[in-house]
């Protein structure tokens, strides 16, 4: 005989389902918790008024921050950072997203081989790009410099442009392209009409996530920066080894807010969920 | 003087021969539909008068001007694509005004004509909307009117039908067909469905293999197949081999002909076969099979050899259809409609 099931009411759950629920549930509660934990701790850490460094925090005290703002060497290299970071964005862009045309929509042969290329820094750990970048600038006798900083963080952080742009224009019908053609628009008229005005969200996105990557990197950062002009996260590198106080954490905490005021924009701009794509 | 020449054009990819030495000549305000089955040639065919390709050989001429070697671009020829190709970040209203927007005309004259092209295909109330919120039948409109609004010489459309519902597909093809003969534009639609072709053309050509087979009006390629093919292609055909011999052919039921002896097809359209019980001078056999249609019966007639003859029979109400098995006789009722062609029906 067949037994009626009331799939919506909880009660008529069987004991195993009910389980397996309250299992599912705590996984992803403590997934999250490892996820934002570190960081809610870092922010908790950074209100702490005392000059070490202690969770919880003994009371409320914004002094750390505004040792951020009045630490000059700090300021310099949060200028350091956004100034490479933007050159990082715009080197991407400039080459990543001609890059992920030619790998769309070419027709050459060879086209698999350079897709792979393009995504290769990828698969490689940034210490092994940082390494090789100094290596093959000394051999050119090219020293660390913000140009060298520039140049191999660049490499890091091409496939992110080139992977974001590529998900995106795999999903434009070509025919459009005929269709102003048809029009009466030339190929450049086209692009600027067309084509672009729909890959503007990944391009909006792939800039976020490279600006984000490049201001935060320090394995590839720590061999090729400048060493008299070190950007964000070397300078904080340096500062941990020497400084144990929560100015740490409340910079830190700036970089969170960065990162979150970053991924919001994002989130309104293209919805995160075509990101994962 | 014709608005649009074909002459003599080839194309091919690789080792694969796609058109083969196409001729056309189509009259200004004139419809002309290709017609064949898929891999035929036919949206090559019109993907070259576009300028989306470039034929091997041959030259395509607009009002006696050759522009086979202009960019699409630059040719002032409207294409209505299979999926409508609509620009999804416009509104209806932007789309329909890109090609103006392109030639740099006035906003005013853009909006004015914007507007018209709106009240053409009464789509007015939809104008701020993108292509996304409109249905099938909505999206083809607005991809005929954003090629109409730039007033091009000939307009092409590539299966426009296709995706629109089989209820749709009549009443859309009917308002098409006005709406071409209002703007009286020259137009070259590409289809593969045979009614589609007669409801919107004033002429068929017939494609097979790169080739077009047969060019001439609905009515003239109903009643003159010169093939087996095109006479199979369009309405449907009873072919029957025949041997021609002294003036004859040696069928049961034999037509005359002025053809010189040797093999030929007679072309039997299935109204034309009338049915009589028992045995008779025709085409002896049983029935096969019967469908009811409601204002027609449809008979297959199985003769032995060959294959089956197809009847179609208007029903008389209260008079049961033959049932399977009965043994019949098939004659052709009009033996001038009948069609004989030379050679075998499939070679």
């Amino acid at each position: 005989m067949m037994r009626k099931i009331k799939a919506s009411s909880a009660q008529a759950m069987l004991p195993i389902d009910r389980f397996a629920r309250w299992v599912l549930i705590a996984v992803t509660a403590f997934s999250i918790l490892l996820l934002i934990g570190p960081s809610l701790i870092v922010i908790a850490i950074s209100f702490e008024p005392r000059a070490y460094i202690a969770f919880p925090p003994s009371g409320f005290s914004t002094r750390w921050y505004q040792a951020v703002f009045a630490n000059q060497q700090l300021l310099d290299s949060i200028l350091v950072s956004v100034r490479i970071s933007l050159a990082v964005m715009a080197i991407c862009l400039l080459i990543g997203v001609p890059a992920a045309f030619a790998s769309i929509r070419g027709t050459f042969r060879g086209r698999a081989a350079l897709n792979a290329f393009l995504l290769s820094p990828q698969m490689m750990p940034g210490m092994v790009i940082a390494i090789a970048s100094l290596f093959f600038g000394a051999y050119i006798a090219f020293r660390a410099s913000d140009l060298m900083l520039i140049l191999s963080l660049s490499v890091f952080c091409l496939p992110f442009v080139v992977r974001i742009v590529m998900a995106r224009l795999a999903d434009l019908d070509p025919l459009l392209d005929e269709a102003s053609a048809n029009l009466g628009a030339g190929k450049l008229e086209t692009f600027v009409r067309v084509t672009l005005p729909q890959l503007a969200p990944a391009i909006c996105a792939a800039s976020a996530f490279t600006f984000i990557e490049a201001f935060d990197n320090v394995t590839v950062s720590l061999f090729t920066s400048d060493v008299r002009a070190r950007p964000l996260p070397v300078e904080l590198y340096y500062l941990v080894q020497f400084d144990s106080s929560p100015i740490i954490a409340a910079i830190s905490s700036l970089e969170i807010g960065l990162s979150f005021v970053v991924m919001l924009i994002i989130a309104k701009a293209v919805g995160l969920e075509r990101l994962g794509r | 003087m014709s608005q649009l020449v074909i002459e003599n054009v080839s194309k091919g990819f690789g080792t694969l021969k796609v058109l083969r030495d196409c001729s056309l000549s189509i009259a200004k305000g004139s419809v002309v539909t290709l017609l064949g089955p898929s891999g035929c040639g036919k949206t090559t065919l019109l993907r070259s008068i576009a300028g989306f390709l470039i034929p091997d050989a041959g030259r395509i001429l607009v009002k006696g001007e050759d522009i086979s070697h202009l960019p699409p671009n630059r040719r002032d020829v409207g294409y209505v694509f299979q999926n409508y190709a609509l620009f999804p970040h416009l509104t209806i209203r932007e789309n329909i005004g890109y090609g103006l927007k392109i030639r740099r005309k006035p906003k005013a004259f853009i909006r004015q004509k914007v507007e018209e092209a709106l009240g053409l295909i009464a789509m007015t109330p939809f104008g701020d909307r993108y292509p996304k919120q409109l249905s099938g039948g909505q999206q083809q409109r607005v991809a005929i009117a954003r090629s109409l609004v730039l007033e091009p010489e000939v307009l092409l459309l590539d299966e426009p039908f296709n995706a629109l519902d089989a209820q749709l597909r009549l009443s859309m093809q009917i308002e098409l067909r006005k709406l071409i003969d209002r703007v009286g534009i020259t137009s070259i639609f590409v289809t593969h469905d045979q009614q589609e072709a007669m409801t919107l053309s004033d002429r068929i050509a017939i494609m097979r293999g790169g080739r077009i087979e047969q060019l001439g009006t609905p009515l003239e390629i109903y009643d003159h197949p010169q093939t087996p093919f095109v006479a199979d292609f369009i309405g449907r055909a009873n072919l029957i081999p025949v041997a021609i011999r002294s003036g004859r052919t040696d069928s049961p039921q034999p037509i005359h002909s002025a053809m010189p002896d040797g093999p030929g097809t007679l072309v039997v359209r299935p109204e034309n076969l009338s049915i009589a019980e028992g045995p008779g001078p025709g085409w002896e056999g049983s029935v096969g099979f019967a469908t009811a249609l409601g204002a027609t019966i449809e008979y297959e007639i199985d003769c032995g050899a060959g294959e089956p003859l197809r009847a179609v029979l208007p029903r008389r109400p209260g008079v049961a259809p033959l049932t399977p098995g009965s043994r019949v006789t098939a004659r052709i009722r009009d033996e001038a409609a009948a069609i004989l062609l030379s050679g075998s029906p499939r070679p």
